[in-house]
């Protein structure tokens, strides 16, 4: 395929010109992955303004999910965070009973955050804010094992540099082996599209040829490297990853409209920002990265996280108002203070119900592009994937380890129920297992190749979770 | 650069386990207690056989350390491109910004040095004068002159000589140069393809040991590799090229010659950079980023409150380290601090003053070093009230170098109603019995509580909701309780500390080793830190023990595959 030739994806909304995938032909591995089921997380922190009881407010109600379980409906959505998405209910598998284990990791919000995407506990255990996962993140197994060439799963935030946890904590390579997360989307988007964004195809064909003459000599000098005896296993993984990454011009047909470009290149100003309006934006932007990531076959597997370990510098608009509330973790244990001191936040479980509903729209902006997109198999993007919006906690002020919301978007190709609210039979802990539905979803499998049930701290309940697939009658 | 995590507070172990402070090895790991490092006693240290520290063979480049050695290598400003690098992950338990063995290469830092590369590349041979300055050959554009430039500038950018495998490998990203860049004259083109391969390889991106595994499994660094790790550790930047040469005539091959050198590399402008940025990371100075002073309680702190107290740090640390060749207690104990407009106010310092800094001495009595000036203090502290908290955590993690166990579900502290912020914190922490008394009482409050005398901004307050401030306290050092009156007397207690001399030498070995302390480390910390109590060292004369000793140059190679 010709390197001018380019195919835009517009924004959701507008008029839909869009490309089908099999015009990224049918012999690449792109393609090949452009077709396959993919997995988007999107993480939110600090639980949610479900029912509960707090010496800070007291009774709180429920705000956010779904009335009982079976068939979602208006009625049943009525009022709650969830109604946000009630456009798409169609298209959903609400998961109530998702339960992490009580891992000691010294910190809730360590052993929600790193535990999210891991189902692993701490390297040391108690060290808090010092914690890291003991364990590879599902994220980055599907793209380790399904995306081309083993690349990299992208791994998105909107959220400062560092304070509590380091910043970007939910996915992980291995034991304590935290990646690095984008925060600029169009880094991201560089990524698929090779970065330059313009010029005729003999300087781009230039671009190629000078890069190829570069990468040919790192990669032979990073053989010579390889080919040492003595190199220690962390060593030669270094080398290894450095590698894969060495990668001749790449550039993805799909591309973002030029206003859509420019959109990205002014998403600068959104990364320091602690605005809620400006976080949310730039999770757009990560979102339509993503997406467009997915739709051109660059990777199986994308996280976004928002917000660092306890999202501890948010501070959202009261969209009644038009103030900015106290910073989202504030808001999630009711007081002003991070470490629980602080007077109490009058309202706070109602404004805490008001976070969720950005986070339900930011997760419909995702849905809403995905299902904009038309699938060379019928249906949508959004059909053939999953996407899933997660919480690290169960519930505000304890930020408890139960019933951690699990919502997702999409079949991943007729593997999940659809237009269902359920709730998990087994008890006990089946966060893992949730991960291992996932991943078997997306197409990873174990040794002997069926549904996933390796992922995950093995003292845990690990494989597939029936009630949720589409051709479970429960 | 490793920023601090910053939130819920510590509290004791969750399961009850320890009932005092357990006092363990330097590096054992947390079981639950509150204390478990700290650095053992002369006769505990390590045997002189036990083996060095592990160490990766390729340590990373830090972006700050890639972009000041593009400026040094082709003497171009690439500052600006730093930004443009992903931002690495923060490994947690360390606290600085270079732990090699958590620094990668991935898909996206590929990139983005690929494209850092050719912008630097490009302005290295933008003009003719730049042009003549990478590349200095008058003889045109063929395989020879290729050849003699590939071997120098590519000797500088690999920090050792290219041996001839990897200059044919160069000469062929030569050849290609002329059809890369049609539109540039041939040398030109030539020298922008080279220098684009040379910043990205590996050779340059990592500091790369090439040495083999001895018979003892140690690593031992030769003289270029020496200075390689010298340069990055001091200067934060790669060697020039007189270190090289002076590691080429034998000057680093014994460790009083390299005191000598590391001396001289002290006096370099370069290396004030460098020890602002350790005490600016040891201090967490990224917290005073976040800081929000309320507007009702604070109304006369200005907008850049938070910036002028991280330069009074930086003027402080500058002119202790430079101009008074201080040692760490008088980091500690010196009464001189800087001020302008905004900070006199806050310190009480009647005068005349402006928008830039003045040197000034404050109350001996009142203030003491840098635990009583402004930039930890306010960022320790709520956006109301102090938070002896974390001020206490910050003593025992960074200067005890104590570590603490964090609590998994945080009890919220009640309001003060009527009471202190000392007494709301005593009550909700120290309950007998309780788990969280176990660190609270004996560890954390402690150390916390001499500084309610100062309120969230910094400023001396005697009164706190309308009741006297209990400053007095007696906190746990050196394995004896001992009571102090105050934020000064605390101060005192730890420039005397052997406990905390030896903590800031671990900090410093951390730094510029780039590794975690290891107990192959101790009797190094122990000796270095016992003569820092003492008296005996400057901060500047620790960083030299530091890097002449053989813990520096000798590591022990990861286990083999």
């Amino acid at each position: 395929m010709k390197l001018s030739r380019r195919l835009v994806l517009r924004g959701a909304g507008a008029a839909l010109a869009l490309p089908l995938l099999e015009s990224l032909g049918t012999r690449s591995a792109h393609a090949r992955t452009a077709e396959a089921p993919f997995a988007i997380f999107f993480r939110q922190a600090c639980g949610v303004a479900s029912q509960q009881t707090t010496s800070e407010i007291g009774p709180e109600p429920e705000r956010f999910w779904p009335r009982g379980t079976g068939p979602l409906t208006a009625r049943s959505l009525e009022g709650r965070a969830l109604d946000e998405l009630a456009g798409h209910a169609g298209r959903l598998l609400v998961v109530k009973g998702v339960n992490m284990y009580d891992f000691d990791y010294g910190d809730g919000h360590a052993r929600g955050a790193l535990q999210g995407l891991t189902a692993r506990g701490p390297v040391v255990r108690g060290a808090g804010g010092n914690a890291e996962a003991d364990g590879e993140s599902i994220d980055h197994r599907i793209g380790r094992e399904l995306n081309p060439g083993g690349r990299d799963s992208l791994f998105l935030y909107a959220g400062p540099d560092g304070g509590w946890l380091g910043g970007a904590c939910i996915s992980y390579r291995g034991p304590g082996q935290r990646r690095a997360a984008l925060r600029r989307p169009r880094q991201a988007y560089e990524l698929l599209t090779g970065g330059d964004t313009g010029g005729t195809e003999e300087q781009q064909a230039l671009i190629a040829r000078r890069q190829k003459s570069v990468n040919d000599l790192v990669r032979a000098q990073l053989q010579s490297l390889l080919a040492r005896t003595d190199l220690s296993q962390h060593d030669r993984q270094r080398l290894d990853l450095h590698f894969s990454a060495i990668r001749d011009l790449e550039r993805s047909m799909l591309r973002l409209s030029k206003d859509e470009e420019r959109r990205l290149g002014d998403a600068a100003r959104y990364v320091e920002s602690t605005d809620g309006d400006d976080v949310m934006s730039l999770v757009r932007l990560h979102m339509d990265v993503a997406v467009l990531a997915i739709a051109s076959g660059h990777t199986r597997s994308v996280a976004i996280q928002v917000g660092n370990g306890n999202d501890g510098s948010t501070r959202y608009r009261d969209p009644d108002t038009g103030k900015h509330m106290e910073n989202y973790h504030y808001v999630s244990h009711r007081r002003r203070s991070h470490d629980a001191s602080g007077d109490i936040i009058a309202g706070a479980d109602l404004q805490h119900h008001k976070v969720d509903r950005y986070f339900a729209r930011m997760f419909e902006h995702l849905i809403s592009r995905l299902a904009a997109y038309p699938s060379v198999s019928g249906g949508s993007l959004l059909d053939r994937g999953v996407s899933v919006w997660y919480n690290d906690h169960g519930d505000g002020p304890a930020h408890g380890t139960s019933n951690c919301p699990f919502i997702l978007a999409g079949s991943a190709g007729g593997f999940f129920k659809q237009n269902r609210c359920v709730r998990l039979a087994s008890g006990g802990a089946t966060h893992a297992r949730m991960l291992n539905t996932i991943g078997s979803a997306v197409g990873l499998r174990n040794a002997r190749g069926e549904h996933l049930d390796d992922f995950g701290d093995p003292s845990l309940p690990r494989g597939v979770l029936d009630e949720l697939l589409a051709t479970s009658s429960s | 650069m490793a920023e601090s995590r910053t939130g819920p507070p510590l509290r004791c172990p969750r399961r009850g386990l320890a009932r005092a402070r357990v006092t363990v090895s330097l590096l054992a790991l947390v079981v639950c207690g509150c204390i478990i490092r700290e650095p053992k006693s002369a006769s505990q240290s390590r045997p002189a056989s036990a083996r060095p520290s592990i160490s990766t063979r390729f340590a990373r480049l830090t972006h700050a350390q890639w972009t000041n050695s593009v400026r040094d290598l082709l003497g171009v400003s690439v500052a600006d491109l730093q930004s443009g690098l992903r931002n690495d992950p923060r490994p947690a338990g360390f606290a600085f910004d270079n732990l090699a063995a958590s620094s990668s290469v991935d898909d996206a830092l590929a990139r983005d040095y690929q494209r850092a590369a050719a912008v630097a590349a490009e302005r290295a041979t933008a003009a003719p004068a730049q042009l003549e300055r990478v590349f200095p050959e008058p003889n045109g554009a063929g395989d020879a002159a290729g050849e003699a430039f590939i071997r120098s500038m590519g000797g500088r950018a690999h920090r050792r000589q290219l041996d001839s495998d990897e200059v044919e490998q160069y000469l062929a990203v030569w050849r290609a140069g002329a059809s890369a860049y049609p539109e540039l004259p041939e040398r030109t083109a030539r020298v922008r393809l080279v220098l684009e391969a040379m910043l990205q390889s590996p050779h340059f991106i990592y500091r790369v040991i090439h040495g083999q595994v001895g018979a003892d499994g140690n690593i031992e660094l030769d003289a270029a590799e020496l200075a390689a790790r010298l340069a990055f550790a001091l200067w934060n930047t790669m060697p020039n090229d007189d270190l090289l040469r002076r590691a080429s005539l034998g000057e680093l091959d014994d460790p009083s010659r390299v005191r000598e050198v590391a001396a001289r590399m002290l006096g370099d402008e370069r290396a004030r950079g460098v020890l602002l940025s350790f005490h600016a990371q040891l201090l967490e100075r990224d917290r005073l980023s976040r800081i929000a002073p309320s507007k009702d309680s604070f109304p006369d702190v200005s907008e850049d409150f938070a910036a002028h107290a991280a330069r009074e740090s930086d003027l402080f640390l500058d002119y202790q380290v430079w101009e008074r060749s201080a040692g760490y207690s008088d980091l500690l104990r010196s009464n001189e601090t800087f001020v302008n407009a905004d900070l006199a106010k806050i310190y009480g310092i009647d005068g005349s003053f402006g928008e830039s800094f003045s040197k000034v001495s404050l109350d001996p009595e009142r203030r003491s070093g840098l635990l009583t000036q402004v930039a930890f203090l306010a960022s320790h502290a709520t956006s109301r009230d102090p938070d002896p908290i974390h001020r206490g955590v910050f003593v025992a993690r960074r200067l005890l170098c104590q570590n603490l166990t964090a609590p998994g579900n945080l009890p919220p502290l009640p309001p003060a109603n009527g009471r202190t912020n000392r007494q709301a914190v005593e009550a909700h922490t120290e309950v007998a019995g309780s788990g969280c008394a176990v660190c609270h009482r004996r560890t954390i409050n402690p150390l916390g509580f001499p500084f309610e005398g100062y309120d969230a901004v910094g400023r001396e307050r005697s009164t706190d909701n309308g009741l006297p401030v209990d400053t007095q306290a007696t906190p746990t050092i050196d394995a004896v309780q001992k009571p102090v009156r105050d934020g000064v007397e605390l101060s005192a207690l730890l420039a005397e500390s052997g406990s905390a001399h030896a903590c800031y030498v671990r900090q410093w070995l951390e730094f510029a080793y780039g590794r975690p302390a290891t107990r192959a480390d101790a009797a190094l910390i122990e000796r270095v830190g016992e003569r820092s109590r003492l008296g005996q060292l400057s901060i500047r004369e620790i960083l030299i023990e530091l890097v002449s000793a053989p813990e520096f140059r000798v590591q022990r190679a990861e286990e083999l595959l």
